[in-house]
């Protein structure tokens, strides 16, 4: 039985009239088991994979050996399928037409399912939008399956009209997560980041076709490993006051904020997906009515809950001081996770801002990554921002852009952006 | 906490209807909230040392390796509450009590399920009553985070009979002061438990004998204090004393440090009993005014005290033979900072119109919330009525 644990980081203590609260909570599962595993409900994994005419046949030829690799990492008894997409989503397998559109998985459905990615073709546009709503209907054909997760693989751009994608996106949330990979240098990070996003994935660049395999691999290992098919940040705040945000900060970025679901009055819950065993942090940060001098107060209750039940509870405080060396000392893991999180926003726009030839706008904003990266540790971000820039001074946030960068590099720095480090020693 | 409720009587039991305190509606007997404005109607808590003890720290992982990875060191996690404090009114939110400031439940973690406001742990309010003419409130007051004063009474059944007042105030910024303060009152009302020394005839000599009571009671209190420092403490804990013994008409009395006692009679000129170990009285006895000196930067600041960084703690001692029916007040500075003259406070009693022990103490540690709560506030009395021919009997 997965057991969670929630501690809190803050500075409680405010001056007088102070009103916003800040903490970073710190969530761990521990004993998660694995998927479909916990009695919850099934488990169930999609694999789709961009068949359009774009994928040329190196590409094709590694989408087919990871695809065939990550099914060999999907536990016997998960329901599972895969869809082949272009301008519209084939069920490559289960060939069925009506019916469960999942099968459990067994020795025969492997082997058949194998032989069913050997045929893919390479033909067509890319309609994601689709591929996205055939998952859906999929997952929604058998009803026991309650943990739902898909990988989606594409090369490209999507092609739908405006919005279409965007509706479908809308149509998936909630109902299954999903990790997303880009092959190559020609899709776009921010369509696809949307997708991973809202379906409470991760996104990353498979620049060469020989990586394939072992991401492949790995996103499916990660996702068998999650044994608590669906966990809730719930947020209980006193009766006035505002929720400012709530954003998951570690081991990404993740803006919650408007994902507020209404459990009372007082309460909002935030989906957080699966979880395996692992640490995530959460800032949450609340403005409450200051009071007097020496009074306390309960800013939040952040808890997490596994359905109605709640695993985990943590208190957000807030205590009025006169006391300056108390109420102007900034919690260290706030100001850490602040950070990180003007660093995730500071490489997008800035790179946004390249893309869009206003040079002055991304080398001051590329510089400022550079600085926060530097101070708040993050080497990942420093040694893919070199990729990208040259660095006069590191401190200062002094850079130039780089002549010529290798398109994968900057989309490279773009999908690690909301990764973030924890707090140094 | 430190919402002063509207000065409602406490227990008012007994048939008949009740007045909500914040909106002044009619309620039935019985009713636990005001059905006009949702106000608690309850009497407080009576405090109850046995009250099952609530972690204050919900699911907060109280010791043990850090719930992050090795590779965040982090800042502390938000210490932990202590659950309890040990041998003392504890740490505790009893049972399911409604919210002082917006009458809603309070939550099993110690705070209001509605407005968030924190319960009052039992250690920072307690009331005693140990017999219908003695009570006493202790309150942490508003500015402070916690209370450090505290009180012990004793009370025979029969009015004026035998009473025992007894404040320590906990010294603030010292460590586990409001462990100390306790453990002293109570290790002092112990060795006070048994009548006074008639002493041999004279004056002096029970005065002596009187006088070798109250040190042991002090000496017994220090050890208490001394006891309760944390070990390899650099800012151990101190405390001040004072101490009336009520035995018909004659109060005895001591103190060390400013925490005071009075006699208030109704009618009649009152007597601040004790003398203050403190600068403001040293620069009161060298002609200073006392508003001034009581109001000066070092006022506070106590020349006598308990503890292990304590020199003297010789008490000051006294008696006085008192006749008719007035208070006994034992307070603490809390209280005194707002009304340091005997009239000050025989006003105060008068304004409000309280004739019961335990509704004017209450009333006395409003009064001082209201004009600040700038420290801990505590606040005993005893209704004395002296017999007046029997004392010398």
């Amino acid at each position: 039985m997965a057991e969670f644990t929630a501690a809190v980081y803050q500075n409680e203590f405010l001056p007088d009239g102070g009103t916003d609260v800040n903490a970073i909570v710190t969530v761990t599962c521990a004993g998660a088991g694995t998927a479909g595993q916990s009695g919850g409900g099934a488990a169930g994994e999609i694999i789709i994979v961009d068949t359009s005419g774009s994928m040329g046949p190196q590409t094709m030829a590694a989408a087919k050996q990871a695809a065939q690799a990550a099914l060999a990492e999907i536990l016997d008894g998960t329901w599972f399928a895969v869809i082949a997409g272009s301008d519209r989503a084939m069920l490559a397998y289960p060939q069925v037409s009506s019916g469960p559109g999942l099968v459990a998985m067994d020795a025969r459905t492997r082997e058949e399912a194998r032989a069913a990615i050997g045929r893919f073709v390479g033909s067509g546009g890319t309609a994601i939008g689709t591929w996205l709503d055939l998952a859906g209907t999929l997952f929604a054909s058998v009803p026991g399956v309650t943990q739902k997760h898909a990988i989606l693989l594409t090369d490209g751009e999507n092609r739908e009209q405006p919005g279409a994608l965007d509706a479908a996106i809308r149509r998936a949330t909630g109902m299954f997560q999903c990790d997303c990979r880009g092959a190559g240098t020609d899709w776009q990070v921010e369509e696809v980041r949307r997708i991973s996003q809202a379906l409470l994935g991760t996104v990353d660049i498979i620049p060469e076709p020989s990586q394939m395999q072992a991401q492949f691999e790995e996103m499916m290992r990660s996702s068998m490993a999650r044994g608590v098919s669906d966990a809730q940040l719930r947020v209980w705040t006193p009766q006035g006051a505002q929720v400012l945000f709530v954003r998951q900060v570690a081991p990404t970025v993740e803006d919650l904020t408007d994902r507020r679901v209404v459990v009372n009055p007082l309460t909002g819950a935030y989906p957080t997906g699966a979880w395996a065993d692992e640490s995530r942090d959460y800032h949450v940060a609340v403005r409450v009515a200051a009071k007097a001098i020496g009074q306390e107060q309960l800013a939040a209750r952040v808890q997490v809950a596994l359905g109605d039940n709640v695993a985990a509870q943590a208190l957000v405080k807030a205590t009025w001081s006169n006391n300056s060396e108390l109420t102007t000392r900034i919690d260290q893991q706030v100001a850490h996770y602040t950070g990180q999180t003007e660093l995730a926003s500071m490489i997008q726009e800035g790179l946004a801002a390249k893309a869009a030839g206003d040079a002055a706008t991304a080398t001051t904003k590329l510089g400022r990554a550079v600085q926060l990266a530097a101070e708040t540790g993050n080497d990942e971000a420093t040694s893919k921002l070199r990729k990208v820039v040259d660095i006069d001074d590191e401190k200062e946030g002094t850079v130039r852009l780089k002549a010529a960068v290798q398109k994968a590099d900057e989309m490279a720095l773009d999908t690690a952006s909301t990764k973030t480090t924890r707090i140094k020693k | 906490m430190t919402q002063t409720p509207a000065p409602t009587p406490g227990p008012t039991p007994g048939p008949g209807a009740q007045t909500c305190p914040a909106c002044a509606s009619a309620m039935p007997a019985g009713t636990l909230f005001c059905e006009n404005c949702g106000a608690s109607l309850g009497t407080p808590a009576p405090v109850d040392p046995s009250a099952r003890p609530v972690s204050l720290q919900g699911a907060m992982p109280a010791d043990g390796p850090s719930p992050i990875d090795e590779a965040a060191p982090i800042s502390a996690a938000t210490r932990p509450v202590p659950a309890s404090v040990p041998g003392s009114v504890a740490a505790t939110v009893p049972g399911p009590v409604p919210c002082r400031s917006c009458g809603a439940s309070v939550g099993p973690d110690g705070y209001c399920e509605q407005c968030g406001t924190k319960a009052p742990s039992e250690r920072d309010h307690f009331r005693e009553a140990p017999a219908d003419w003695v009570a006493g409130v202790c309150d942490r007051g508003i500015r402070h985070t916690r209370n450090e004063d505290a009180m012990a009474l004793l009370a025979s059944p029969v009015a004026g009979e035998r009473a025992l007042l007894l404040v320590l105030d906990g010294v603030s910024n010292t460590d586990d002061s409001h462990i100390a303060s306790l453990a002293g009152a109570r290790a002092a009302r112990d060795v006070l438990r048994t009548p006074m020394p008639r002493g041999l005839g004279t004056p002096v000599a029970r005065l002596a004998a009187v006088t070798k009571v109250f040190s042991d009671a002090v000496v017994a209190a220090n050890q208490a204090v001394v006891a309760s420092t944390p070990e390899g403490s650099v800012n151990p804990p101190s405390a001040t004393f004072v101490c009336v013994v009520v035995e018909g008409g004659t109060l005895s009395f001591a103190n060390v440090g400013d925490s005071r006692a009075y006699w208030l009679p109704d009618g009649a000129p009152g007597v601040q009993l004790s003398v203050d170990d403190s600068v403001a009285q040293q620069m009161i006895a060298s002609g200073i005014p006392r508003a001034q000196a009581e109001t000066s930067p070092q006022a506070h600041a106590i020349t006598k005290w308990l503890g292990r960084d304590a020199g003297d703690i010789t008490p000051r001692v006294g008696e006085l033979e008192v006749v008719g029916p007035g208070w006994v007040l034992v307070c603490s500075d809390g209280l005194w900072n707002y009304a340091s003259e005997p009239e000050a406070l025989q006003e105060q009693i008068r304004l409000s119109g309280a004739r019961d022990p335990a509704t004017l103490a209450l009333a006395l540690t409003d009064f001082a919330n209201a004009q600040g709560g700038i420290d801990n506030i505590t606040t005993t009395l005893a209704r004395v009525v002296a017999p007046q021919e029997e004392t010398h009997g």
